[in-house]
């Protein structure tokens, strides 16, 4: 199985006709992701890379039974956009779209409270399971099915770890990019939860960053579990110090988290195997499920 | 961005919120003058940088002189603020030499025997605004509440634009302020939060929040920073964005929306993804080598914005080498970044060796048409035998000749980040 996406997830794309949108909705549709349609309005009724375009969310559920959404709409209207997806009852949204304003994120994380949609990002590169397709801008060609489950909040290091992976044999399950905004969806510790419960998951990749809190949340779950699944985990800033600042707020509000130390003590707490630099996530990873798994096969993967 | 304090003060007068009438002065005869303008004194100079811990700095060159100062003649003024304009000041907030201090703000000194904290900022874990205060105000106030957390009161605020009196009623319960003070107070809080959310800020503190002998409140200091992200639909702020706070470079790349800063190391890096780039500094610094500075393209499609970004790099005298990490995915392709390398070595001639890690997206194409190109380029498969080749390549400056190990060992330089990653 996999996390976020299975084989009946129909996805629809918000924002389908900008350039963004066109290309990542183009190369998801030739690697055999089912794209059922896009949403522009004002462009409702034309055909856009073969799959049709509604003027409204609601509307393209109606026609297209999807129920998945990836946007790449502009900052300005990207949380109207995931509004209008959860008005819709989309049941999975991954937002792409990056510097949206924070108060419009505590809008809607507000809004959503009593929805049930899932919301990944924003800023997210988007959710991929090898195998089935890809929401999102993660690039094709470097994913392999198989064990590992890799939840980051950098973009361009989960494709890191997705390439170590693929090199060692291990495969993912599923991969998801959460995005390292202040205020966003899905957190962390609901996809390690996520990974906990699925059966083809027998290791999980953790790749965090300086700031926010994050990582050491991870820890805690983790840490509440009676069982874990191996996790490897790279965090990434560790060299980077403490800049200019504001005031004292910032510092106090975290209580000496966010700091790369605090939370590479904290996960390492909770069992988890921290590694220093992200050319080591994949050999560590083998490492781990070598003593509960056979070792990994070369599959010879080229690119 | 950050506003210098007397800006956060006008905005502050602008939405109701008490503070003291100043008068900012970039001379020393402008200093005087609105010393004089102010009333009888004593008064307060207070230098205006882009960072926190001004009363414990210190003005290079002005051993006696820190970014507060209280004057009781206006000579003193005078003095304060010649010494001040134009110098650098550091505080335990700032890194380096610290910032240069352009203005100066003067205000009457007021007396009072409590000092309050109050901030209101994002709780990401909520994803909502929260305020914490405590009663012990001033510049110690992070080690207080480290050591007696109890002193923190805290309070989320819900998601709405405004809030009714009864959070802030609640917080003065908590810290234990008079009746005759409360009242005040939550309005006070009230008001903060609803300029908090109009002009989307990611940060507002007044501390100390001085209590007077008439129990009014007002603000001695202030803080204000606003969400970048915000900006286009806040133009009144958006057009006090100061460029002294960043440096040439970091203006061009600014405006080509790279994600930039500079340090004083040697080895130029250029990445695309801000865990990348931080991910390649910290391997860098891993092996002891120095990074001169952090570079973040944006996925671009445009051969002529990558360019931008490697003349950027290149243009940078310390240089001594490049080392190059990129993975290709979605919209960024290995070749754009190969061309770009190709188009800004025509513009500004690439002198240094070049340390490359290509993978994903288009990487054996790149590297066939940098092959070709006759530029010397070592090409690696990961981050971890590139950051090794690029301490190794490094030529070593002509004073240190031969002295290569213990440059290596010398440094773990200490830089800042300005990544907007919650730091």
């Amino acid at each position: 199985m996999s996390i976020l996406i299975d084989r009946s997830t129909r996805i629809i794309c918000q924002g389908i006709t900008g350039r963004q949108g066109t290309f990542h909705s183009e190369r998801a549709l030739a690697s055999g992701t089912q794209i059922v349609g896009g949403v522009r309005q004002g462009k409702g009724g034309a055909m856009h890379l073969g799959v049709p375009v509604f003027d409204s969310v609601a509307e393209a559920m109606d026609e297209t039974q999807a129920n998945a959404s990836v946007i790449f709409v502009p900052p300005a209207n990207a949380a109207e956009a995931i509004i209008e997806a959860v008005d819709a009852k989309v049941g999975l949204v991954v937002c792409v779209t990056e510097r949206i304003p924070v108060l419009d994120m505590v809008r809607v994380r507000s809004y959503m409270a009593k929805s049930e949609t899932v919301l990944v990002g924003p800023n997210s590169p988007g959710v991929a399971v090898p195998g089935l397709g890809t929401l999102g801008i993660m690039p094709q060609g470097i994913f392999l099915p198989g064990k590992i489950g890799i939840v980051s909040r950098s973009s361009t290091l989960t494709y890191e770890a997705v390439d170590q992976t693929t090199r060692n044999g291990l495969g993912q399950s599923s991969c998801v990019g959460i995005g390292a905004d202040p205020v966003g969806g899905i957190s962390v510790s609901q996809c390690l939860e996520l990974f906990m419960e699925d059966e083809q998951t027998k290791g999980i990749v953790l790749i965090g960053e300086v700031g926010g809190t994050a990582e050491e949340n991870a820890a805690t779950f983790l840490s509440s579990l009676d069982n874990t699944k191996p996790v490897v985990a790279y965090i990434a800033g560790q060299t980077v110090q403490e800049g200019r600042r504001m005031g004292h707020a910032g510092t106090i509000i975290h209580y000496g988290m966010g700091t790369a130390r605090t939370k590479i003590d904290a996960l390492r707490e909770a069992g988890v195997s921290v590694v220093f630099s992200p050319v080591d996530i994949g050999s560590t990873m083998a490492k781990c499920l070598g003593q509960q798994i056979s070792a990994p096969r070369d599959t010879g993967v080229e690119y | 961005m950050y506003l210098f304090e007397y800006q956060a003060k006008a905005l502050m007068r602008d939405w109701g919120i008490p503070v003291l009438e100043g008068a900012v002065a970039t001379s020393e005869q402008r200093a005087l003058d609105a010393a004089r303008e102010l009333g009888e004194g004593p008064w307060v100079v207070k230098a205006q940088i882009h960072a926190g811990g001004r009363a414990k700095g210190c003005v290079e060159g002005e051993s006696n002189l820190s970014g507060i100062e209280f004057s009781d003649t206006v000579l003193q003024v005078g003095r304060a603020a010649a010494g001040m304009l134009g110098a650098h000041l550091a505080t335990p907030q700032t890194m380096g030499k610290g910032e240069t201090i352009n203005a100066v703000y003067i205000e009457p000194e007021i007396k009072s025997s409590v000092q309050l904290f109050v901030a209101i900022l994002i709780d990401g874990q909520r994803g909502e605004p929260v305020c914490l205060a405590s009663m012990r105000g001033g510049s110690q106030v992070e080690r207080d509440v480290s050591d007696d957390p109890k002193t923190l009161v805290r309070a989320n605020l819900g998601a709405g634009s405004q809030i009714a009196a009864e959070p802030g009623l609640e917080i003065a319960s908590q810290l234990g302020l008079r009746p005759a003070v409360k009242v005040g107070f939550a309005q006070l809080i009230q008001q903060l939060h609803a300029l908090f959310m109009a002009c989307d800020l990611s940060l507002i503190e007044i501390n100390p929040l001085a209590i007077r002998d008439n129990d009014s409140l007002v603000a001695l200091d202030a803080r204000v920073t606003v969400d970048d992200n915000a900006l286009f639909r806040q133009p009144k702020l958006a057009a006090l964005a100061s460029r002294a706070e960043v440096s040439k470079a970091e203006e061009v790349a600014a405006k080509h929306g790279f994600n930039f800063i500079q340090f004083d190391g040697d080895i130029g890096t250029f990445s695309s993804g801000a865990g990348l780039a931080m991910a390649t500094l910290d391997a860098l610094s891993h092996l002891g080598g120095r990074p001169a500075n952090f570079l973040d393209v944006p996925p671009v499609l445009e051969v002529s914005r990558v360019k931008e970004a490697f003349i950027l790099v290149l243009s940078d005298p310390k240089l001594r080498c490049l080392l190059v990490n990129v993975f290709g995915a979605g919209i960024m392709r290995c070749d754009t970044i190969a061309d770009g390398l190709l188009l800004a070595n025509l513009e500004q001639p690439v002198t240094v060796p070049v340390v490359m890690r290509l993978a994903g997206t288009n990487a054996p194409l790149a590297t066939s048409r940098l092959e070709r190109s006759g530029l010397s380029i070592q090409f690696v498969s990961d981050l971890a035998s590139g950051a090794a080749a690029a301490v190794d390549r490094r030529a070593p400056p002509a004073s240190f000749a031969g002295s290569e190990s213990l440059i290596g060992q010398l440094t773990r330089r200490l830089f800042r980040t300005r990544t907007g990653r919650g730091l």
